[in-house]
């Protein structure tokens, strides 16, 4: 029996390189990556900081450029693309799980859905991505009156209520307890499973890793070790 | 310098645009009130040092012709100190290279000795020489008017011999600071000027030797004016006197008065305005900045810094901007005092009106301006005090919103989610919502001001000018004469139609309160000069009664149908009981009219005129010119287009200079507003805006975002402002307004429009300026950051 045909990668990563400043003070702090990440797959990203995390990950998100080597999405140059393209990106394919939520204080969480949905292109009803994080009935509350986990959650419901094709989430547990960092991450698996999102997660946590498809440890701007797991766990049998 | 000063300067650096922001308006505010508070300190100084040297007399009298001999008994009266008479009479002139007559008021000096009152102040050429009969000296606002210079010659028509005086010197004269023609508020220099002749020469003329027609006094220390008037006018009874008036009554004198207060009214409205609005922006500034240096305040406070070390610390921030807004508003008053004392050389002749700093006013601003401030930082200061260091270094908590009051009455179905969001913030900080609005509209209003007294200048001229009088010149007679005279008028080249009319000085009573002016008697259906109502309609003159102008019937506590005693200070000097009949509309001096029959049978003289007004066909203009200035029984021809063109040059020039500091001022201050909300709403909202940003919203989403809330408050700012300006023009026109001249209050829609323009321009530039910014916003950072 053949093996099932790999998806076809949503990015192709060459040599993938990002140097802050220039002379003297000059920081590298990604360089030569390699990598392709397909749909449908979890990735963890593990490391120290200042390992370079963060920086794939915002060049991934279009939040960033790189200043060497090629970043591709779905074959668009995504790595030399302007500003108003990142920003269209960005809105059309990305969602976001920040560590801080980001919500926006003066909108309900419902509210804090529907304002992306108001301009996405293929959304789903704010009610259904509220939904599927298990927050229908805390839907028309303000961040100010919801625990961190719910916020968070509130952050996921956002972050795929415009189905994109990837949801990037940055030490999406990092403010929480342990109980409601597992919430938000069952949360953060059904999506994967459900809605077929490539999810790149950045965790502290090596635990959390036995959650992913692939886990990729980066040391000093390089990917150090990657590793691929032959059963992703459920997080609930996750050994905390 | 300590580190926390060093801190204080990046801090400052870092916040450099809205720190001028706020001095900015805090420098419009002081350079408005140094720059009037120098002006009133340089025209008393003036004023007061000319009347001293030049002997400005206190008390004045004219009348028809006393003997000499009455100066000595004057001067015999209890608490004058010194008495000058002298001959005064106005005549018609011929000026070279002017095709119309011009007027010009001729004073005697005496023969062989310096007047010992009213001094002329020679300028160019010399003084008289001893017994010459042909030399004149000329004031020097009519010698500039007409570039004359000593040695020129000007014709004259004394008493109806045409003779040529030589002009020898220029001069000022205390008694002219304001030159403007006898019974006009408005200056007239090309049509009017003030001669000084030898008295033998003068009186000669007209057959006034050996007497003389006008007296002015000083008061001994101590001596009560009344009484000397009440004496003088007894004195003078007999001898025709139009009643005796103090310097309070000098129509000179009351102008240079009236322009102190209209300063000292300006020195204080504007000023408050501009710096209410200062310290309101440095509150936000200052508040705002506290809120983003909550963990520094608090990592201060766990080290061991006082809250006394860390409230100094934010009021020097704001000492900084204070000292910053003092330093511009001292020099802006200083070069724009400088430049409007030169203006006042228009209006006010003095030897030398020099620009004199108010220091005073300077303290006075650096302590106005430091208190508006500190009153602004107080409640900032206050609230990092009560900051335990332990809750500063923890995050604020999530701010608290609710659904604002129109989704809660279920109006809001339809607004965006942007809109509710700045309706939900704005109903979260109501008091920050209510004083951003109160500062935009503030803006709004303060851009009212300055066109509303341009539309009431404008209104005044054309009621004077278009409505009022509506003749193409008036003509005055020496004396008062038959009414054939009327017919001489008529039969001048061009005339096309002439209304006669009677002016009479008199004094009128009303229980103990007075007024001396002249009553003027009109043919009842005239339509040359016309008396107005206060809703624009003309007024018929009733066969009996008197009509009072607005200011005069308020000056004596009078409504139609009371009576009012009126005393006539001329012939046969008869006393009446008449009614007052109805209030006339005018804006200048005060005023009343009768019917000229009327009067007439009052004065029980027979019928008499003192001049007519005459409307004249253009195309004979000329000839009509040429007949005039050799029209012997002829004192006086005024002639409308050239006051008019004659007010436009120099009057309207200067008003308008003024009128425009003004806006560019509220120009200023309402961007500077707009801008620094804007600003301060950025800066609030910047990890939200930056999330969006991430989340992918476009700069012009989130620029909408931002503005949102300022959009929305200028909309609810700009009612309430054209609201608040027209009351704020009012209040201003009301501490300005004197009896001489009233600016009615008139709001016209540009007035309305230009403001709202000019604030919304503002608040767009001010949106796109604040917009610019969203693209330096650190979108990684804002990920990074907690709340």
């Amino acid at each position: 029996m053949n093996p099932p045909a790999l998806p076809e990668p949503v990015f192709n990563v060459r040599n993938l390189g990002k140097t802050y400043g220039t002379g003297h003070a000059a920081v590298r702090a990604l360089s030569g990556v390699d990598l392709d990440l397909r749909a449908g797959e979890l990735v963890v990203l593990l490391g120290a900081s200042g390992s370079g995390k963060s920086t794939l990950l915002n060049l991934l998100g279009g939040l960033d450029s790189p200043s060497e080597g090629e970043l591709l999405y779905r074959g668009w140059d995504l790595g030399h693309a302007n500003e108003d393209n990142l920003t269209r990106y960005r809105r059309d394919v990305v969602g976001f799980v920040f560590q801080f939520y980001n919500l926006i204080p003066s909108l309900t969480a419902r509210e804090n859905v529907g304002l992306i949905t108001e301009i996405a292109r293929n959304p789903m009803p704010p009610a259904d991505a509220l939904d599927l994080v298990g927050l229908t009935p805390r839907a028309d509350h303000f961040p100010a009156q919801l625990s961190g986990g719910e916020q968070q959650r509130v952050a996921i419901a956002r972050a795929i209520a415009k189905r994109p094709e990837v949801l990037l989430c940055d030490e999406p547990t990092g403010a929480l307890d342990i109980k409601t960092g597992i919430t938000v991450l069952e949360a953060v698996q059904r999506i994967n499973r459900e809605l077929g999102t490539l999810t790149v997660i950045i965790t502290h946590n090596a635990v959390i890793a036995d959650m992913a498809d692939r886990v990729l440890t980066l040391y000093d701007g390089r990917i150090q070790n990657s590793r691929t797991n032959s059963t992703r766990r459920p997080v609930g049998e996750l050994d905390w | 310098m300590s580190l926390l000063d060093l801190k204080l300067l990046r801090d400052l650096r870092a916040l450099k645009s809205q720190a001028i922001a706020v001095a900015l308006v805090m420098a419009c505010g002081l350079t408005m009130m140094i720059m009037t508070r120098s002006l009133i300190l340089s025209l008393e100084t003036a004023r007061n040092g000319y009347y001293e040297r030049h002997r400005f007399a206190d008390v004045f009298s004219s009348l028809k012709r006393a003997p000499a001999s009455v100066a000595a008994q004057i001067s015999t009266l209890p608490g004058v100190a010194a008495v000058e008479t002298s001959v005064s009479m106005q005549v018609t002139l011929d000026i070279p290279g002017m095709a119309e007559p011009a007027t010009g008021l001729i004073n005697s000096l005496p023969e062989r000795r310096d007047p010992a009152l009213n001094r002329p102040f020679l300028r160019a050429g010399r003084l008289l020489a001893p017994a010459a009969r042909n030399e004149a000296l000329v004031s020097e606002a009519f010698s500039d008017a007409h570039r004359l210079r000593p040695g020129d010659s000007v014709s004259a028509i004394l008493n109806g011999r045409k003779i040529s005086l030589r002009i020898v010197g220029i001069v000022l004269s205390p008694q002219f600071v304001f030159e403007a023609p006898p019974g006009s508020a408005l200056p007239d220099n090309r049509s009017f000027g003030v001669f000084w002749m030898r008295e033998e020469a003068l009186s000669e003329a007209f057959n006034l030797e050996g007497a003389f027609n006008t007296v002015a006094l000083t008061l001994a220390p101590g001596a009560s004016e009344r009484a000397v008037i009440a004496g003088l006018d007894r004195v003078l009874e007999p001898y025709g006197s139009l009643g005796a008036y103090g310097r309070r009554d000098h129509p000179s004198d009351t102008r240079v008065t009236d322009e102190i207060g209209v300063l000292q009214g300006l020195s204080f409205g504007f000023p408050l305005v501009f710096l209410g609005v200062a310290a309101f922006m440095t509150h936000s500034v200052m508040s705002r900045q506290i809120a983003l240096q909550r963990e520094q305040i608090a990592i201060l406070k766990a080290f061991g810094f006082t809250n006394r070390q860390i409230g100094l610390h934010f009021v020097k921030f704001t000492l900084v901007i204070v000292v910053a807004g003092t330093t511009f508003g001292a020099l802006g008053g200083w070069l724009l005092g400088q430049k409007l004392v030169v203006m006042y050389h228009l209006f006010f002749r003095f030897p030398a009106l020099d620009f004199q700093l108010a220091s005073g006013a300077l303290v006075a601003a650096v302590l106005a301006s430091a208190f508006a401030a500190l009153i602004g930082v107080l409640g900032a200061v206050r609230r990092v005090s009560a900051l335990s260091p332990a809750e500063a270094m923890r995050p604020e908590p999530p701010a608290s919103f609710r659904p604002a009051f129109f989704e809660r009455i279920g109006l809001a179905k339809k607004f965006t989610v942007s809109l509710r969001m700045s309706l939900r913030n704005i109903e979260r900080k109501p008091v920050q919502a209510f004083l951003t609005t109160v500062a935009l509209a503030l803006a709004t209003g303060i851009l009212i001001i300055p066109n509303s007294f341009r539309d009431g200048i404008n209104h005044v001229l054309d009621f004077q000018w278009d409505v009022s009088q509506r003749q193409t010149v008036i003509m005055s007679l020496v004396e008062p004469g038959p009414t054939r005279a009327l017919a001489d008028f008529r039969a001048l080249p061009g005339v096309v139609h002439a209304e006669p009319f009677r002016a009479v000085p008199v004094e009128l009573r009303a229980g103990n309160r007075t007024r001396r002016l002249g009553v003027t008697g009109l043919p009842a259906d005239g339509h040359l000069a016309r008396v107005i109502d206060a809703h624009g309609h003309r007024i018929t003159l009733p066969p009996q009664g008197v009509v009072l102008s607005k200011a005069l019937a308020d000056a004596l506590a009078l409504a139609p149908g009371d009576a009012v005693t009126l005393r006539v200070l001329q012939g046969k000097r008869p006393v009446r009981e008449v009614r007052v009949s109805a209030l006339a509309e005018d804006f200048a001096g005060v005023a009343a009219y009768m019917d000229m029959d009327a009067l007439n049978r009052l004065l029980g003289e027979g019928d008499r005129i003192n001049g007519a007004r005459l409307s004249v066909a253009a195309g004979a203009w000329n000839a009509f010119l040429t007949a005039v200035k050799s029209t012997p029984q002829s004192a006086g021809v005024a002639i409308k287009e050239a006051a008019r063109a004659s007010f436009r040059k120099t009057t309207a020039e200067s008003i308008g200079l003024i009128q425009t500091i003004y806006l560019v001022f509220a120009t200023a201050v309402a961007f500077g507003i707009v801008y620094n909300s804007a600003r301060i709403s950025l800066s609030e909202r910047s990890r939200e805006l930056a999330t969006l940003r991430v989340l992918g919203f476009t700069r012009g989403e989130v620029g909408g975002v931002l503005v949102g809330e300022l959009v929305v408050l200028t909309i609810i700012a700009i009612p309430l402002g054209l609201v608040l300006g027209s009351y704020m023009a009012k209040a201003i026109l009301t501490t300005v307004n004197t009896e001489t001249v009233r600016l009615p209050l008139i709001l016209t829609p540009a007035n309305y429009a230009f403001a709202v323009l000019v604030v919304s321009i503002a608040t767009t530039a001010s949106a796109l300026l604040a917009c610019r910014k969203l693209n330096q916003l650190d979108l990684v950072g804002a990920l990074k950051a907690r709340d």
